[in-house]
């Protein structure tokens, strides 16, 4: 009797091949810690000598100094409304990227690359431009959520445009996706450079730093303006799971499975124009957090949506406090924007997954 | 009981069904077949709700354009033609998504055993840890029939019978799987189940059905028991070829195509 035959008799739990579910889980506890590591690294580090070490210490040995003062006034008010920012974009990016890649069952998806970024920027530049003048009912009735509520209906707007234009059928057409996506991204950066020609010199350096794509102006404003509406779309995503799973075998299959095909799509869009447009209106273009974080988790852990789901929320929130560090350490006391440093993890990245999976895409 | 009355599709200005009505008992295997175009993947596109029709389809005795997806999904699973996926499934994980809709009252954990019970039904035991798009085209339709026996595992609940509907389901396996996957359509049908399969193949038409429907341009040209449907007139209608139906000792009915060059000399 070998051991593999008295291993299945006994263990009544034996896990069935092919059920990754372990793995899922126990990278997504591990991705925990890595987030709280990447939380103290973005606490630690920094222009100003601040340390988190300093502070607490001289909180207990209650010396009060001017340095301890100002070491308090860095951590609260920048660095601490930094992280937290960081982590929401981060885990709104990743969340977004998956979710459009489920929804146009295309592992290419990403509001970055197909002119929902763009959309939702339009949005922004908007309300920056106008938003004193003709748009000034929308910007004193919404108040600090004005720009967000902007490039969420920028973005809202454009992936439904997308949506309507690629998908036939219930088939997505991974060419035409792309190519609309250029398109829809050419027209709404056309509006925003005529809105830019237009603008003042002031709403020009507003533009020019929001348009970087950076954490550095992260205030606890920002943080109350997009926080709730990222946090609300990363809630409705965790209902998403089983559905994203189904739709991976077609609309028609899904439907069959008793998913409510239409109204999924419905709310599919809107939360990734949500995570997306909170995003953008308060960080600018980050790009590529939302194809680099859900590709390398699906070769670790499978593409079970349940599991990839709070995984990618994680490991972006890691992967943007990470480069968000970086930016802030390469080029000491200057900052790099953040959106540079995804672009040059991202970049090569995604001309990686091209080469070694093209024959997936059957191109 | 599946009851389809008069129903008709229209796609842009084309009518593609003209008032096909249909009785599917449960416990019998029921199979559409017609000539391509003659609309039976449309007649079952209807019945899953994937194209917008005009008449009544009613599932014992409920129409279903008034169920919810959640509701239709607990008492009938579809086989699509193929499918691929975007994304590198396990063969598992594929099965399991069988079980989406879940089961009114039923905790998940408790039907975590099915994917193997059902992958063992169709041959394929020990492939739940390969990779979906690494398989060939015969096994990823057995997987896709494995997926959807998960989801109506049992062919009779509380007395209340699910339905099976199978879109060619052998069209691309080799002959020792096109029975085994007929034979489980049979055994689902024989335990209180109802199925309804479109088939191209006409022996394994006579071999398996309880009823038959014949279409032709979007219209039905005879239906009901083997006997009246497969006879060599309705056959030369349906199919505007040659047809002999005969019966082989011990074997049953098997449908023959005649090339029309040796009927001519025969008759000649």
């Amino acid at each position: 009797m070998d051991s593999t035959m008295s291993l299945a008799a006994s263990g009544a739990r034996t896990r069935p091949d092919g059920d990754r579910s372990h793995i899922g889980r126990i990278t997504v506890i591990a991705l925990v810690f890595a987030l709280l590591a990447a939380m103290v690294l973005s606490m630690t580090t920094g222009a100003s000598g601040a340390s988190l070490g300093n502070l607490i210490g001289s909180l207990f040995s209650g010396s009060e100094g001017a340095d301890a003062l100002r070491d308090y006034a860095v951590i609260v008010n920048i660095r601490l409304p930094r992280m937290v920012l960081g982590v929401l974009i981060g885990a709104g990016l990743a969340v977004s990227g998956l979710l459009m890649q489920g929804l146009f069952r295309n592992p290419l998806a990403d509001p970055g690359l197909v002119g929902v970024s763009s959309g939702s920027a339009l949005g922004a530049v908007i309300i920056i431009v106008l938003g004193g003048t003709a748009l000034a009912p929308f910007t004193t009735a919404l108040g600090i959520w004005s720009l967000p509520a902007a490039a969420f209906g920028g973005g809202l707007l454009t992936t439904f445009v997308l949506y309507r234009v690629a998908t036939r059928g219930g088939q997505t057409a991974i060419a035409t996706m792309l190519l609309a996506g250029i398109a829809i991204g050419a027209l709404a950066s056309a509006f925003s450079g005529v809105l830019t020609y237009i603008a003042s010199e002031n709403q020009l350096r507003d533009l020019t730093f929001w348009g970087l794509g950076s954490l550095a102006g992260a205030t606890w404003i920002k943080v109350l303006a997009a926080g709730p509406i990222i946090f609300a779309a990363l809630a409705v995503a965790g209902f998403l799971a089983k559905g994203l799973n189904a739709m991976t075998l077609g609309e028609a299959t899904a439907s069959h499975l008793g998913v409510p095909v239409q109204r999924f799509k419905r709310i599919t869009i809107v939360a990734v124009a949500a995570a997306t447009g909170a995003s953008v209106a308060v960080s600018g273009g980050i790009g590529f957090v939302g194809i680099v974080v859900p590709h390398l988790l699906r070769l670790a852990i499978g593409p079970d949506h349940r599991y990839l789901l709070p995984a990618s929320a994680l490991l972006g929130a890691t992967f943007l406090l990470f480069c968000d560090a970086l930016s802030r350490t390469v080029v000491a006391p200057a900052e790099l924007p953040i959106g540079i440093v995804t672009a040059a993890f991202g970049g090569p990245f995604f001309l990686w997954i091209l080469l070694h999976r093209r024959s997936a895409f059957a191109w | 009981m599946i009851d389809i009355d008069s129903v008709s599709v229209q796609l842009g200005s084309r009518k593609i069904l003209h008032e096909v009505s249909l009785r599917a008992s449960s416990g019998k295997l029921t199979a559409i077949i017609g000539p391509n175009g003659s609309g039976k993947s449309t007649l079952l596109k209807a019945l899953c709700r994937d194209h917008a029709y005009s008449g009544v389809i009613s599932i014992d005795g409920r129409d279903i354009a008034g169920m919810s997806p959640l509701e239709i999904a607990s008492i009938r699973a579809v086989l699509p033609q193929s499918s691929n996926l975007p994304f590198p499934f396990t063969v598992r994980e594929v099965v399991a998504m069988g079980l989406t809709a879940g089961r009114p009252g039923v905790d998940a954990r408790a039907l975590q055993h099915l994917p193997e019970e059902a992958l063992a039904r169709v041959d394929l035991g020990g492939f739940g840890g390969r990779f979906y798009g690494e398989l060939s085209g015969g096994e990823q339709q057995r997987v896709q029939l494995a997926r959807v026996l998960c989801q109506v595992w049992e062919p009779v609940i509380g007395g209340v019978p699910r339905y099976l509907f199978l879109d060619e389901p052998v069209s691309s396996l080799d002959i020792k799987h096109q029975l085994m996957i007929m034979e489980v359509a049979k055994r689902f049908a024989r335990q209180g189940g109802g199925v309804i399969a479109v088939l191209h193949d006409l022996n394994l038409t006579a071999l398996y059905a309880d009823t038959i429907l014949a279409l032709r341009d979007g219209r039905v040209v005879a239906s009901g028991r083997p006997e009246a449907v497969l006879t060599d007139a309705v056959l030369q209608r349906v199919f505007d070829v040659p047809l002999r139906v005969g019966v082989a000792p011990r074997a049953g009915n098997f449908v023959l195509p005649q090339s029309v060059e040796m009927n001519e000399l025969s008759v000649a």
